[in-house]
């Protein structure tokens, strides 16, 4: 045998096990498909796990706010709709903060359920945005916005004159057939909601697209009351505008030293905050990539030791007649590398469509538009990974080809 | 028998198998064994053809999976052409079937993914051998046992004799200088085994074959015929179709046509 010899095995290989392949089609498909459903799965949590990181991002950047100022965890929480309310005292700490040098403006934002109506009679839920001015951090597509300033707080006694004034997104503002002037009806119960009439002072989108949800903003006195939260005045954040010309390290540090109490973060970090604290969710996206790795490799090793123990003795046979183990378990991984290169290929080209259908139900109900974000690294990892289970699916039955024996084979 | 020197020389040969409680093999050295061969010595002569007849059970298969070079015998020698296969390691008595043995199983065996010509041509890609080449070759073999008209079926595109003849074909692509058949006719009907049997003879003219079986129509075309029983030869039979009682214990004499099994 010349040296070339071997070298020329490979291709006579691999036409074998694209032979193989195409005669036993049913099962090829099925695995295939095994492998498509796995990298799918990978792709699009992977595509998720990116597309949540760029929204809160930009949802962050979009807010306008250079530094945000919390006490305790920052935790998402079903009772409010939004973040927990952990930080207390929340008029008089910004106002304190308003007099720090580079601050330019220092407001406290609170996020509350609250029962809404457009007629007293039935109502929804949805979360409320509290917060004590409007200024330029809140954009204002109709309406004059909210009249003055917080009547209703009163120097922390909440005993002045509601002013009653809501600001609505569109798709409340579509919801309920609602226009600037219209009145609603809003409270923390269906029985405040039914005594707590508002006027529609404005459509604005600023906190529905902070928050992926329809909200209505109040101001914070008045959502505190409206809730029973007036008495420790309580608020998610106070989000911090600072001067041009100030360094944001320095007011930061300033802000640290002067409330150690409270977490004083940039937007990056204050993201990176709230989603460290969805540990649990990130470890179940986590296992199911996981779980998702697996069930294509158990699904394609489990047909290839399929092919191998059906063919048993075909196999036996061949390397009864001289052909060797080595170009056996060649054609083993040939069909292995096949399927998961055709699987990569297939995942590949569906994940972008997947996304988009993804993208279109995410929208529709958490009201994010491109929530899966789909990176080429992301597709070319996957296709890795695909071909990587078609490999190792094939090292198992090649495994079981090592243990044929002839005598009990043939 | 002659006095050249033997293409292949069992001496003596015995074969033990470990046995699992499923009945399947063991490698474990406490496991029950059961001995498949027991002291067996034969000579084949190149171009000579010798059957193994005997009942099931009987070490017919184990012999020849001996003298193929598949197992190694627990003791005594099998040598071929003066090498004692024993003493070559899996890869080269692989390597040694591919070069000089031809086999031909009971149940064919084929890739049921690969055309005739593709299974025929399968032991030359070992070799890499040339596509082309290869193409040449095992269609000149498959119209040698009448299958030019059959190179692109499948095996399920194939009756039972014809995938004999593709088997036969893929045993001799290699121009082996021993063939080994495994109850070569022992699927297929009385006329088609005559038919098979007849094209391989044709085909196998200058080789030496080594074959098992029950049927008396195939053992008739062999020029000795070595019977076993229980592990042991009992009997054989020269080219003057006498049989030859070995150990009388065995009890057994006539044609070999009236051989047990």
């Amino acid at each position: 045998m010349s040296i070339i010899g071997p070298f020329r095995r490979i291709p006579a290989i691999a036409g074998l096990a694209v032979a193989q392949l195409r005669y036993h089609r049913f099962r090829t498909l099925l695995a295939v498909v095994g492998i498509v459903l796995a990298m799918l799965t990978m792709t699009l949590l992977a595509g998720t796990g990116l597309g949540v990181l760029e929204t809160g991002e930009s949802q962050f950047e979009s807010a306008d706010r250079d530094l945000w100022v919390t006490s305790g965890p920052v935790a998402l929480s079903a009772a409010t709709g939004g973040f927990e309310n952990t930080l207390y005292d929340a008029h008089v700490v910004s106002d304190e903060m308003n007099e720090i040098d580079g601050v330019r403006t220092a407001v406290p934002l609170g996020f509350q359920t609250v029962y809404i109506s457009e007629d007293g009679e039935e109502f929804d839920t949805i979360v409320a945005t509290g917060t004590t001015g409007t200024g330029s951090a809140v954009s204002i597509s109709e309406g004059d916005g909210f009249s003055g300033g917080d009547t209703h707080y009163a120097g922390g006694e909440y005993d002045g004159p509601m002013t009653h004034e809501v600001l609505i997104d569109p798709q409340l503002a579509d919801r309920y057939d609602l226009s600037v002037g219209d009145t609603v009806y809003m409270g923390g119960t269906t029985r405040s909601a039914e005594q707590n009439e508002f006027t529609v002072v404005g459509i604005s989108g600023t906190f529905s697209q902070f928050l992926g949800t329809p909200t209505a903003t109040l101001r914070l006195s008045e959502l505190q009351t409206i809730t029973g939260s007036s008495g420790v005045d309580s608020a998610t954040f106070i989000t911090i505008t600072l001067e041009d010309d100030a360094d944001p390290e320095a007011v930061q540090a300033e802000l640290q030293a002067a409330y150690p109490e409270y977490e004083v973060r940039t937007n990056a970090e204050q993201l990176n905050a709230v989603l460290q604290h969805q540990s649990l969710v990130l470890a179940g996206a986590v296992t199911l990539v996981v779980l998702a790795f697996i069930a294509g490799l158990a699904l394609t090793a489990n047909l290839l030791a399929m092919v191998v123990y059906q063919q048993r003795e075909a196999l036996a046979a061949i390397n009864a007649i001289g052909v060797s183990r080595a170009t056996i378990i060649g054609l083993l991984a040939g069909h292995g590398l096949a399927i998961g290169i055709l699987g990569g290929a297939i995942g590949a080209a569906l994940t972008p469509p997947a996304a988009r259908a993804l993208n279109f139900v995410a929208a529709e109900i958490t009201g994010f538009e491109g929530l899966v974000v789909v990176q080429t690294d992301v597709i070319l990892a996957g296709v890795a990974i695909a071909i990587a289970m078609g490999t190792l699916s094939a090292s198992v039955a090649a495994w079981r080809v090592s243990r044929l024996s002839a005598m009990e084979s043939l | 028998m002659t006095d050249d020197p033997p293409l292949v020389s069992c001496i003596n040969v015995s074969k033990v198998y470990s046995l699992a409680s499923n009945g399947r093999l063991s490698r474990r050295s406490d496991a029950p064994t059961v001995t498949a061969l027991d002291s067996v010595s034969v000579e084949v002569q190149p171009g000579e053809t010798i059957a193994l007849s005997g009942p099931s059970g009987s070490g017919k298969s184990t012999l020849l999976h001996l003298i193929a070079g598949l197992e190694t015998p627990t003791s005594g020698t099998v040598s071929f052409d003066g090498t004692d296969l024993a003493s070559l390691s899996g890869r080269r008595r692989t390597r040694h079937r591919l070069n000089n043995v031809g086999i031909v199983f009971q149940h064919f065996h084929l890739l049921d993914a690969l055309s005739a010509r593709g299974n025929v041509a399968l032991p030359l890609v070992e070799r890499g051998i040339r596509k082309r080449e290869r193409r040449e070759r095992a269609t000149e073999v498959l119209e040698a046992v009448g299958l030019g008209d059959r190179l692109t079926h499948t095996p399920d595109q194939l009756s039972g004799g014809e995938q004999q003849r593709v088997a036969i074909a893929r045993a001799l692509v290699t121009n082996p200088r021993l063939v080994i058949a495994d109850e070569p006719t022992g699927e297929l009907d009385t006329e088609t085994g005559a038919q098979v049997l007849e094209r391989f003879q044709a085909a196998a003219e200058e080789t030496a074959i080594v074959l098992a079986s029950h049927d008396p129509n195939t053992l008739a075309v062999a020029d000795r015929v070595v019977s076993l029983r229980d592990g042991q030869r009992v009997a054989e039979s020269g080219p003057d179709r006498d049989r030859h009682t070995i150990d009388p214990a065995g009890a057994h004499s006539g044609t070999p046509g009236e051989i047990d099994g």
